[in-house]
């Protein structure tokens, strides 16, 4: 054998296995960075950005912004992870209490993120022209919470469900009790997942921070000062020199805090990872630094989903397992079966949907209360301004666009999915790119594109067109990198044998991505769909309303401009939740007959362990 | 380039010296690694004729790289192996494999499983079915076929791997540790047909390859045991196993064998 090739070979594969990058990566990272500093050099030099950056009044603000905007992350993150502890606890250790929680928990957060914000706002803002500052700053927090709350607690519900039984018997064994048993036996375990669920919070954080820190409320957008605010203004005002400077900022803090807290934290979580005991693999073929880097991230999106998803049973098997009575006791005895504990009886389903209602009915009360007016009252004013047929109207034009901007994603990050599978080139390329890319929050991007396609078109007759184009890219931006990276995670997870047994058997090209790589990515496809439909829905609400002039017909700028009736505040709050309720139904509805039906279907493309 | 179909003996034995099947030449293989690089083996020589051929040795010496550099799955850092008088480079149909862990595809059933095998072959599509399901029914599958693998025991699904690369009927199996993710009822039972095939004259599969860290499996099967030591390995013996068939797993020479093999081992 040639004896350059393999020195070469050693040489690369020593790069991984320090744990470094190899220099082409290295260099790509400093292509992207350099590419941006470039536009902003550009935007200086030709169009005297700098100046607009130093006239800026905001600009001397941005160390107090950034610090503001952290701190604001920081608190609502550890109110967060309060709340995902004891509810995750809660939830994971009795069995009677999850009945009710865990559907709840789907309920609430298949609300979009971003359609709690006018709510949020309208309760600690009021109706008053001038808003109070400190009930400002309470509202951020609150929003980033409904934010980053939900995958936390997902991740410790995983975590519990994944000790394994022998250690529960053990510890048992060993008397093992109490307070005891949860810091020595529940928090390790709940570690790892904590940290990966963690890390997609802060991400869904981040994703708020340009909204909420300038959003138009009663007629005014609402500064809370922040980082956000300055990205978010500066685009108000088409100061591209200005928004890229803080959007560079931005992804530099993100950065940061991703090189110093949540590395070291991710690799301390190996230590609590239970062993499987899996067949071993044969084979010594060493993997790749990226591979496994992909293999991690696919594991800390997907585990918590997928743990949560096998835990729902459908209404359907358990309505027919009570008909047959003969199965009766079949049915009780599988239930002993340590699996089957978390399963969801139909009437704990029901029993959340009703406290879901009740509290959006507390929610509403709490709203109109002060102005002394009554549901009922409210519902009549609805029911005079808006008809439903109007509100299925919309939900379908959003649908549309949903679809469309979920259909490219696929289509590219599929194609992009067997690139990276088939060529490990590709992937050390393609790879470091994404990650950057997808650190970025697509939010902050968002003023960018309105910038490009909507401002050079007001008043043409083009706009109608762009105006759906950059609705579709803003989805876009929210929904791909879901897909992406569950779809890489999945090609690149193909079992060692499965593909020794492909290659032995000369199942090559065309038909190893028809019959191997496409079913295997299957689960992962569904996985990673639920979650952009869920990132789409909440672009949803910033990519249909730009301002009075620029807007396409959708629930989410029915949402944006029911906050913004001046004169009518009854109206608004209905309004409100009326589109609110319309999206959680609608994204309920989905779940129900397409993805779980889907999920259900793909055990079969699993891998055994 | 193919052997002459002659008339097979009784058992097939060591048809010496006729030309080889396969010829591994000068082999190593080197795995970089923290700063040091390891040596997997290293000098490994040795031919395979119509035989029933084991490699034994302890975990760890490389016997699954070697046989999975003999199939092209993996590339020696120095050396070649010939298959017929030609460099290995990429997996042939002429050659069949069977895994450890089965590597059956979850998704595709039993049939479709062994189709796959067929589906970069010449053989046109519905001779494919014909055949996939006759090797079905050879290894006692029958009434299977449209099972998917989770629905499968161990021991059937490695039924199902031993189908696969039977359809194909190869010149050379090779066998890389084939029972021992069976329970030891099953794996003796599939041991046992594993013979019997191959001494069957119908299948055209007079080599077998087997890797194993079975001492007595491999004296019970093999017509010769190719003994590796610790890591960096090397051939430290070569034994033909005389005995007469069927074997006894309680003949005194059996043992005679065994402690050979583990007094070159340890």
């Amino acid at each position: 054998m040639c004896p350059l090739r393999s020195s070469l070979s050693i040489r690369q594969a020593r790069y991984w296995a320090r744990g470094s990058k190899p220099r082409i990566i290295r260099t790509i990272e400093g292509l992207v960075i350099v590419a941006a500093l470039f536009l902003l050099i550009v935007e200086v030099v030709v169009n005297g950005g700098l100046n607009s950056i130093i006239k800026n009044g905001l600009t001397p603000e941005l160390p107090l912004f950034a610090v503001f905007t952290l701190g604001r992350m920081t608190i609502a993150y550890a109110l967060a992870l309060a709340f995902a502890l004891s509810y995750g606890i809660a939830t994971a250790m009795s069995h009677r209490a999850s009945h009710v929680l865990l559907p709840l928990l789907d309920i609430f957060q298949s609300v979009p993120v971003l359609g709690y914000l006018p709510i949020v706002f309208a309760i600690f803002l009021g109706t008053g022209q001038t808003a109070n500052p400190f009930g400002l700053q309470i509202a951020t927090i609150i929003l980033i919470f409904t934010a980053m709350a939900w995958s936390p607690t997902f991740g410790v519900i995983a975590g519990i469900n994944a000790i394994p039984a022998d250690i529960k018997e053990a510890s048992h064994a060993y008397g093992l009790r109490g307070v005891r048993y949860l810091r020595q036996i529940v928090l390790p375990a709940v570690y790892p997942e904590l940290v990966w669920t963690s890390i997609l919070a802060w991400g869904s954080g981040w994703y708020l921070i340009p909204i909420e820190e300038y959003f138009p409320f009663n007629g005014t957008p609402q500064k809370a000062g922040g980082l956000g605010q300055y990205i978010a203004q500066a685009s108000a005002n088409s100061d591209i020199a200005s928004a890229l400077f803080g959007l560079i900022i931005l992804v530099g803090i993100i950065y940061a805090i991703d090189q110093l807290v949540w590395r070291p934290l991710g690799a301390r979580a190996e230590k609590y990872k239970y062993e499987s005991t899996a067949a071993p693999r044969t084979t010594a073929t060493p993997r790749s630094g990226v591979s496994e880097g992909v293999r991690r991230a696919e594991d800390r999106i997907v585990a918590p989903v997928r743990t949560f998803y096998k835990s729902q049973r459908s209404i359907v098997t358990r309505a027919l397992e009570v008909v047959r009575v003969t199965k009766l006791l079949h049915a009780t005895d599988r239930l002993k079966f340590p699996e089957r504990i978390s399963r969801i009886p139909f009437w704990g389903r029901l029993l959340s949907y009703a406290i879901f209602l009740g509290l959006v009915a507390f929610g509403l009360e709490l709203l109109i209360a002060p102005r002394s007016e009554s549901i009922l009252n409210a519902l009549t004013v609805l029911a005079a301004n808006v008809t439903a047929f109007q509100l299925i109207g919309l939900t379908l034009f959003s649908l549309s666009r949903l679809v469309t901007a979920y259909l490219i994603a696929l289509g590219w990050t599929l194609a992009a999915g067997i690139l990276i599978a088939r060529s490990q080139r590709f992937s050390r390329w393609l790879v470091p790119i994404f990650d950057i890319g997808q650190s970025i929050p697509a939010t902050a991007l968002f003023p960018l594109v309105v910038i490009i396609l909507v401002d050079p078109f007001r008043n043409t007759p083009y706009l109608g067109a762009t105006l759906n184009f950059a609705s579709i890219i803003l989805l876009l931006t929210g929904m791909q990198w879901y897909l992406l990276f569950n779809i890489v995670g999945a090609v690149n997870s193909v079992p060692n044998d499965i593909n020794e047994a492909t290659k032995a058997y000369r199942v090559r090209g065309g038909r190893y991505v028809k019959q191997i790589l496409i079913p295997a990515a299957f689960p992962a496809i569904l996985i990673g769909s639920i979650q952009a439909w869920g990132g789409g829905w909440n672009a949803l609400i910033v990519s249909e309303y730009i301002d009075p002039n620029a807007n396409v017909p959708g629930l989410g700028s029915f949402l944006v401009q029911a906050s913004n009736i001046m004169n009518n505040p009854l109206l608004t709050d209905v309004e409100i939740f009326a589109a609110l309720l319309a999206m959680t139904a609608t994204v309920l509805t989905i779940n129900r007959l397409v993805w779980r039906r889907l999920l259900r279907k793909a055990d079969r493309y699993k891998f055994e362990a | 380039m193919t052997q002459p179909n002659e008339p097979l003996p009784d058992i097939k034995n060591v048809s010496r010296p006729a030309d080889p099947l396969l010829e591994i030449k000068d082999i190593s293989k080197v795995y970089p690694g923290e700063g040091k690089s390891t040596t997997v083996f290293d000098d490994i020589n040795f031919n395979v004729y119509k035989e029933f051929l084991c490699i034994v040795g302890p975990s760890g010496c490389g016997k699954s790289t070697l046989l999975r550099i003999i199939d092209g799955l993996d590339s020696p850092t120095t050396g070649q192996v010939l298959f017929h008088g030609q460099p290995v480079t990429a997996p042939s149909p002429k050659i069949g494999v069977i895994f450890q862990t089965f590597a059956l595809i979850p998704w595709k059933t039993v049939l479709g499983n062994v189709e796959m095998a067929l589906q970069a072959t010449t053989v046109p599509k519905d001779e494919q079915v014909k055949i996939a399901k006759k090797y079905i029914q050879d290894v006692g599958l029958e009434g299977f076929e449209t099972a998917y693998p989770k629905e499968l025991s161990g021991g059937m699904k490695q039924r199902v791997g031993i189908a696969r690369a039977l359809a194909l009927q190869p010149e050379v199996l090779l066998m890389d540790e084939p029972f021992s993710s069976l329970d030891a009822l099953t794996a003796e039972n599939l041991r046992q047909e594993v013979l019997e095939i191959w001494r069957d004259p119908v299948y055209a599969t007079n080599c077998v390859v087997m890797v194993t860290h079975n001492v007595q499996e491999a004296v019970y099967m093999a017509d010769r045991v190719i003994v590796l030591n610790h890591r960096p390995a090397k051939i430290v013996d070569d034994i033909q196993i005389t005995l007469e068939r069927p074997r006894n797993q309680r003949d005194p020479a059996m043992f005679d064998y065994s402690d050979r093999i583990i007094s070159k081992i340890s």
